[in-house]
This record gives structure tokens, C-alpha cells and sequence, in this order.
């Protein structure tokens, strides 16, 4: 079968599974067969923000400051968080797109893909703020080992399915000899299972690799360094957050065998995989805390705390799609990042939400005696 | 409620103020704790009070970080929350006790 923009079929997309039936023809939102898609788009559209709100002047100042080893981190930081959202901004709109069934599924992948793209925007307002060649750091994000090793287990499932998937459309079912690639069975079951490792490996990309880089942020804002920065992230964060509801809602509807019968499945067979791919981002997560530090720690941060918190945040994570926890760690051993990842203290006043081009934040942060001298009481 | 073992004297005037206002109390347990909560306010602002912490992100139903195991008893949401909550747990941000429960952490 190939994908159409407008399938002609005539038929009732609440009989539809979430991926896997019938392209999308009229994206209609008056009957749903999982409502939930669309609760999330209207939080994701709740939550709208844009980079050029938040002020970074202080942020430059502060970054000069900073000894080597914290730029380090910093940089390194903000260059894994442009890889993942260089990833995030794209790929559910070209893997899923393509295999949804479900009008406000779709759309919910479209609003998720979109919010990713400001998260990227606001990266390069962050690195444009801080130093004077941002092409320097933008460039390494493709040659720096311990980068582009984490590219390729964030892209890894995505590259398959999408491979996968143009066969189908092209081919249908059958066993393909690719060029440069060897045999490749194109089955329903391959294609699903396939999809349900994707959406474990992003479930597992928003829920635990972004952590290791928040926790850096927040733990330098501790010390009232780089607060622009920590702004920014805390609206990222809140919107990561939302995302993998979005997935865990995915995984757990199609093991729950409520949307379609084989993908529970499938999702039962796949269960130690999916353990496994929790349990490796969480040793890589533990891996880039160890590169991060190799030079110097930061105040009240070290590879050992973060190693456990990655190990925490993986057994919480692990959890919220049913699988058993791994890790011996019990306890948050930096309980004070729930502090700022808290998004209740996330400031939005109404002429903010409904004026789309109000700015927030947008004084002026230096300030000195003589800017008072034309006043007189 | 008056068979409750009390741990100390404050939690026994909470509770006996707030019963004379009419107000349902009920005993959460948590491995040998006990701690004494209302139906006014959600359940994790209630354990923070009492001093246990609870991970939290969000605070409003969706990231699902305060999920934790609800070994038995009936809480209620007020709204239902935007995140999946598994069967046998509860989202501590947005429930609200309606009995005597028993809740757990990770294993």
C-alpha cells in the first residue's frame, strides 16, 4: 500500500488502530477514539512560549565567569540538548506521520514535533547570547565523539522504522534485498514491532536523557548562575514532561491491547528489549555524567549524584509504562531539581496568554546609578 | 476513627478538630508510618506536610512523576489527570482520599 494526503476510502476512524490502518483523510475532532491526544494538545498549545522572552543578558556576564571546567558542562550540555531536539523536531512528524490512523494522533504528533522546534530555537538564542562564534559549538555537535555516539542511539530506532515503513509504501510485504543493507522482511508484525521499540527509545529520550543536562542548568542556577538559562530550560522541561505522557499513553494503549489486540502482542514480546533500552540510555546517561565532570565538578553536583538520579528518574520512568524498576536507588538524591522542574511557578498572566505577541521578561537587567540621574523628586 | 493509635497529640487535635467541623479524616499508611489526611487537599501536599518526600514534577496530573503504589483503599480525582495511571497506583498531585489507604514506594 502507499500513503495518501487524502485516503478517498470512506470509513470510520474510531475503528481505526493508532497506527497501521487507514491514512488519515479529514482530520476532525468531533468523534475520537482516544480523546486523551487531543487533552494533550491543548495543554502543549496552553503552554506556548518563545526563547526571545526570556532575557539572557546576565547569562553572558555570568558565562565569563564560569572556570573552564563548568563552561564545559554547560556547552556540552546545551550541545546534547541541540542533538536530541535536532532529532525530537523532526522525526515523529517523518516515522509516525506516514503510519497514523487516528485524526487527533496525528495532530498531537504535528503539535509535539512543533513544540521540539522552539526547544531548538531557543538553544541557538542561548549559545548566540553567551559567546561570539556560535558556529564553533554548532560544528562539534557532529565531529565530538561522545555526542555522536548518543546520536546514534537516539536515531537508531527511528532510522529502522522509517526505512521500514518507505518499503512498505513502495513494496508492500515481502523480503527485500537493499543495497548496502542485506535482506529486509517487511511483515505487519516486523513493521509493528518496530513501531513500539520507536516509541520506547523516544519515551526513554524525553524521560531520562534530557535529566543529566536539567539537573547542570538548575544546579548552576542554585548558585544564581545562568538564571536566563534556567528559565528556559524550566519551560522546556515542562513541555518534555507532556511529551512522554504522550508516549507513555502510546505504550500503554497498545500493550493494554485496547486499541489493537496485536500490538499487545507484540508489546509483550518486546518487554525485555524495551527493559534493556531503559537500562543502556540510563548507563549512557550515567556514561556522559562521567565526561561532563572529567574535568572538575560544580558545587553541590558530581558524576556519582548524578549517576543515581539518572538511575532514580530511570526507575520512576520505568514504572510509569509498567515495567519493573531496575535500579537499587530508592531516593532522589537531589530532590531540590523538582523545585524548578515544577511548572505551577511558571509564570503566565492572561495579556500573556491571549496577546500572541506579548513579550515577558523583556527589561532591561543592567542597571546602574546614573541611569536615575534625569530623575527628581 | 476513635480506635485510630494515635503518634502524637497534634495529629489527635487535627483530627478531632477537624471532625467536629464535620470533616472526614483517614489514615494513610506508608511501611510503619501513619499519617492523617482530609479530603480538602490532594494527597501529596498533605504528605509533604508531614515531612515525607514525594517526587514530584508537574503538580498538576500530567508528567506522572508522583505516581505511587496504592496498596489499597479509594481515592477519587477531582479532574482526571491527563497522565496514564496505572492500575494498582495513584497520582498523589491531584488525589483525594476518600478511605483509609495504604500506599507504597518503589519495591
Amino acid at each position: 500500500m502507499s500513503y495518501s494526503t487524502f485516503n478517498r476510502k470512506h470509513f470510520d476512524s474510531t475503528k481505526e488502530p493508532m497506527f497501521f490502518g487507514e491514512n488519515v483523510n479529514v482530520a476532525r475532532y468531533d468523534q475520537q477514539k482516544h480523546p486523551i491526544f487531543e487533552k494533550l494538545i491543548e495543554k502543549q498549545l496552553s503552554f506556548f512560549w518563545r526563547p526571545e522572552e526570556v532575557d539572557l543578558s546576565t547569562d553572558r556576564k555570568d558565562f565569563q565567569r564560569l572556570e573552564a571546567h563548568e563552561q564545559h558542562i554547560f556547552l556540552s550540555n546545551l550541545k546534547y540538548q541541540t542533538l536530541l531536539d535536532s532529532v525530537q523536531g523532526r522525526s515523529p512528524n517523518v516515522a509516525l506521520l506516514p503510519i497514523v490512523s487516528l485524526p487527533e494522533l496525528e495532530t498531537w504528533i504535528e503539535t509535539w514535533s512543533f513544540s521540539e522546534t522552539i526547544h531548538s530555537r531557543s538553544y541557538t538564542h542561548i549559545i548566540r547570547n553567551i559567546v561570539n562564534d556560535p558556529t564553533k559549538i554548532f560544528d562539534d555537535i557532529v565531529t565530538n565523539e561522545e555526542i555522536t555516539k548518543r546520536a546514534d542511539s537516539v536515531s537508531i530506532y527511528y532510522d529502522r522504522l522509517i526505512e521500514m515503513v518507505n518499503l512498505y509504501n513502495t513494496m508492500g510485504m515481502g523480503t527485500f534485498d537493499i543495497p548496502g543493507r542485506g535482506e529486509i522482511e517487511i511483515s505487519m508484525p516486523k513493521l509493528k514491532k518496530a513501531l513500539y521499540l520507536t516509541i520506547a527509545s523516544v519515551n526513554v529520550l524525553e524521560a531520562i536523557r534530557f535529566y543529566v543536562s536539567f539537573a547542570c542548568s538548575f544546579g548552576f542556577a542554585e548558585r544564581t548562575l545562568m538564571e536566563g538559562n534556567a528559565k528556559i530550560i524550566k519551560l522546556i522541561a515542562r513541555d518534555e514532561a507532556l511529551h512522554l505522557t504522550g508516549t507513555q499513553h502510546m505504550l500503554n494503549l497498545m500493550a493494554s491491547g485496547k486499541d489493537d489486540p496485536e500490538m499487545a502482542i507484540i508489546a509483550a514480546e518486546c518487554q525485555d528489549e524495551v527493559r534493556q533500552i531503559f537500562i543502556e540510555a540510563a548507563e549512557q546517561e550515567k556514561e556522559w555524567a562521567t565526561y561532563l565532570f572529567k574535568d572538575g565538578s560544580m558545587i553541590g553536583l558530581n558524576a556519582q549524584i548524578l549517576g543515581q538520579y539518572v538511575e532514580y528518574i530511570t526507575n520512576v520512568r520505568m514504572q510509569a509504562v509498567g515495567l519493573e524498576t531496575h535500579f537499587a536507588t530508592k531516593n532522589n538524591p537531589i530532590p531540590w531539581i523538582n523545585a524548578w522542574l515544577v511548572s505551577d511557578n511558571v509564570q503566565v498572566a492572561p495579556q500573556e496568554a491571549e496577546i500572541s505577541s506579548y513579550l515577558v521578561g523583556q527589561t532591561d537587567n543592567s542597571l546602574d546609578d546614573s541611569d536615575f540621574d534625569d530623575f527628581d523628586l | 476513627m476513635t480506635q485510630i493509635l494515635m503518634t502524637s497529640t497534634s495529629k489527635k487535635e487535627i483530627s478531632e478538630k477537624q471532625e467536629r467541623k464535620g470533616q472526614a479524616v483517614h489514615r494513610v499508611l506508608l511501611g510503619k508510618k501513619q499519617i492523617l489526611v482530609t479530603e480538602e487537599e490532594p494527597l501529596l501536599i498533605q504528605l509533604e506536610r508531614a515531612g515525607i518526600h514525594v517526587e514530584y514534577q508537574c503538580r498538576e496530573g500530567y508528567c506522572s512523576s508522583c505516581s505511587i503504589k496504592l496498596l489499597w483503599g479509594n481515592v477519587i480525582y477531582p479532574f482526571e489527570p491527563l497522565a496514564w495511571v496505572q492500575s494498582g497506583y495513584l497520582l498523589a498531585c491531584c488525589a483525594i482520599v476518600k478511605s483509609d489507604i495504604e500506599i507504597a514506594f518503589f519495591d
